[in-house]
């Protein structure tokens, strides 16, 4: 009993909260309203899916990799970024690259977005900047492990 | 002995050390790249130049010897100006190309350009293009681009295996390390050159491109393949970061013992010894005619133990057959004889070695086991001995696959045992030998494995595990004495 008067407690406190983000928000609208524009102003939500909000510059999203003018990727699989990756998500394998002067590319790369953690260390070890953080996508649920391993190939596509 | 001083500690050396070796027995480090310690001075990187007082300008440590009460000074702002401007030469036409560069990671241009350089090039020149991928010949690639000309490579190949492969063509700034028209690196020592190489000039087509050598563990062991015993860093890799390929020993390099090997290892030990570690036996495993079954130690233990346990307490030890090899380590072979044979002191006993190969009168002798000189010790009979005698009353056979077990007498080997009923195969290695035998056991190979060989000279020399012990493997160690456990059990 004294449990579910703890619950209705825990009710009132919140309702206290939302009609005072309510109340404080619109005084501030009302405000703006009347020509007080120097005050702050009131919150907006954002109706995310359909509305939103400009991403950062330097907000860091989907990874990509760079192309060179004919389609094959920048990277020489120096394995840098595999070197500082602090999550283990990066796997690369070096090939021979037909070009004499490229030598060394990479015949796989994966990331496994289901460890990566964001950090763009990877962006930052790059001594190509091949690899960037720039795409925009952030929407990245997937229905299994297997969608959240990006090859080579669905990183270059996002150029 | 002269004294010396450098950087204020006083040095004894020996009659005739120059300055670069007394630093380095002190563990003072003075850059170098041409200069190695098998080979006398050559005096052309410029880097080792130090201040010693007295001469008016700097002098290089690597050819100056020693003199009574020399004062050296390794780390003086003009010492430090010299290296600087040095290296900045070095990389005016070096591609620093390290992102894509096998040796990126050990590379000593590298190391001292991160202690001593660090500077802006004032060169604003385009950088010299040259071939980067010829063909040496062996698993030899040349890159022209990155060779800091310090003739390393030119003075093995003439100095230690006299055959001369390699030259420096043209002269002056068009100077190039190469080889003649149709004459490739045809040595059995060709892949020192890597190491031997302080950059990224030489490499290994077999390593190319493979991992990068950051991620790589290095550890010391000893080389099996033949009565030398040369004493070999094996490089693997850990695991992670990811890789496709789970082949975890990635290089065998030489670790310099002056008694045993000097600097060099063969190309036999080399990829030969890597490639051992490329088809490994598993499974513990029961041969019944059709798909072999996988077995628990414990199972196999009972099995075997039990059998022999039998025997002994019937007193039929004859009936038991052991064919040992001299790749088994001082400590493995004791404990057959002190575990096994103290309590079946009748049993058979053989060594089956490899046929000899070649002495090729450097590194590389004719017996290609580790250990006949230890084995001897321990008073084995050592005579080789014909596999037909094996099949006569026996009832079990213990077989210690050796590296190269039954090579050329596979047949004969698998007819002779055709009539004992328990064969049992201890192999580190896919052998072939494998459906001739009941049950197989895979076993370590030395460099997963603690103990000391007896080398040809009859220098001991010990080694601990280099790399962990592959899956399913059962070092022999532990097996003798885990079966002598069983054995005396209930006895």
């Amino acid at each position: 009993m004294v449990k579910a008067w703890g619950y209705l407690w825990a009710l009132v406190k919140g309702a206290a909260v939302t009609t005072r983000h309510f109340i404080v928000n619109m005084w501030f609208h009302t405000l703006r309203l009347v020509g007080f524009k120097r005050l702050r102003a009131g919150a907006v939500t954002f109706q995310y899916p359909e509305v939103r909000k400009p991403l950062a510059a330097r907000h860091r999203s989907l990874h990509r990799l760079v192309a060179r003018p004919d389609g094959r990727p920048r990277c020489v699989a120096c394995l840098l970024c595999v070197t500082v990756c602090p999550s283990e998500c990066i796997f690369v394998e070096a090939e021979e690259d037909p070009d004499p002067d490229v030598q060394k590319t990479a015949g796989r790369f994966e990331i496994d977005l289901a460890r990566c953690s964001f950090c763009g260390f990877c962006v930052e070890a790059c001594p190509e900047d091949a690899i960037r953080m720039d795409t925009g996508t952030i929407e990245l649920a997937a229905r299994s492990r297997a969608d959240l391993l990006f090859d080579r190939d669905r990183l270059l596509r996002r150029n | 002995m002269p004294k010396l001083t450098i950087d204020g500690r006083t040095l004894a050396v020996a009659e005739g050390t120059t300055v670069l070796r007394a630093a380095l027995e002190a563990s003072i480090s003075i850059p170098h790249l041409c200069w190695h310690p098998a080979f006398p001075p050559e005096g052309s990187c410029r880097l080792c130049l130090v201040e010693i007082e007295g001469f008016p300008k700097l002098e290089l440590a690597c050819s100056t010897a020693v003199r009574e009460g020399m004062k050296v000074r390794t780390e003086t702002p003009a010492v430090r100006e010299s290296r600087r401007r040095v290296l900045e030469f070095l990389l005016a036409d070096h591609p620093v190309d390290c992102p894509i560069c096998d040796k990126a990671g050990e590379c000593k241009l590298q190391d001292y350009y991160e202690d001593h350089g660090l500077t802006e090039s004032v060169f604003r020149e385009e950088k010299e293009r040259r071939p980067k991928n010829i063909d040496l010949g062996k698993n030899l690639l040349l890159d022209r681009e990155r060779c800091v000309l310090c003739t390393r490579c030119v003075r093995f190949l003439r100095e230690v295996t006299r055959t001369g492969e390699l030259g420096v063509f043209e002269r002056g700034v068009r100077s190039e390390i190469g080889i003649l028209e149709g004459r490739p690196v045809a040595t059995p020592y060709g892949g020192n050159l890597v190491d031997l190489c302080p950059v990224g000039a030489i490499t290994d087509r077999s390593f190319r491109f493979r991992t990068r050598t950051w991620f790589l563990v290095s550890r010391p062991t000893i080389c099996p393949l033949c009565a030398r015993g040369c004493a070999i860093d094996i490089d693997h890799h850990p695991g992670l970061p990811r890789r496709a390929d789970s082949a975890g020993v990635f290089r065998v390099r030489p670790r310099p013992d002056e008694a045993v090997n000097g600097f060099w290892i063969c190309d036999l030990g080399r990829y030969g010894y890597l490639d051992l570690h490329r088809r490994r036996l598993t499974r513990i495993s029961w041969n019944r005619g059709g798909p072999a079954a996988e077995m628990s130690r414990a199972k196999i233990l009972s099995v075997l133990g039990g059998k022999i346990r039998e025997m002994a307490v019937r007193g039929r030890s004859s009936r038991l057959g052991l064919v040992l090899n001299s790749g088994l380590t001082v400590e493995e072979l004791r404990s057959v004889r002190d575990g096994l044979l103290s309590r079946l002191p009748e049993a058979r006993l053989w060594f089956d070695d490899p046929p000899p190969g070649e002495d090729d009168g450097f590194l590389l002798r004719a017996e290609r086991t580790a250990n006949r000189r230890g084995a001897a010790g321990l008073g084995f009979d050592l005579a080789p001995f014909d596999p037909a005698v094996l099949g006569k009353d026996l009832d079990i056979i213990l077989v210690f696959g050796g590296l190269s077990v039954g090579k050329g007498r596979d047949e004969v080997l698998g007819q002779a045992l055709a009539s004992i009923g328990t064969k049992v195969l201890l192999s580190p290695v896919e052998t072939g030998l494998e459906p001739a035998f009941d049950f197989l056991i895979p076993t370590a190979l030395p460099s997963e494995k603690s103990g000391t060989f007896i080398n040809v000279d009859g220098l001991a020399r010990s080694f601990e595990p280099a790399i962990p012990v592959a899956a399913g493997v059962w070092p022999e160690g532990e097996f003798l004495a885990a079966l002598a456990e069983e054995i005396s059990r209930g006895a």
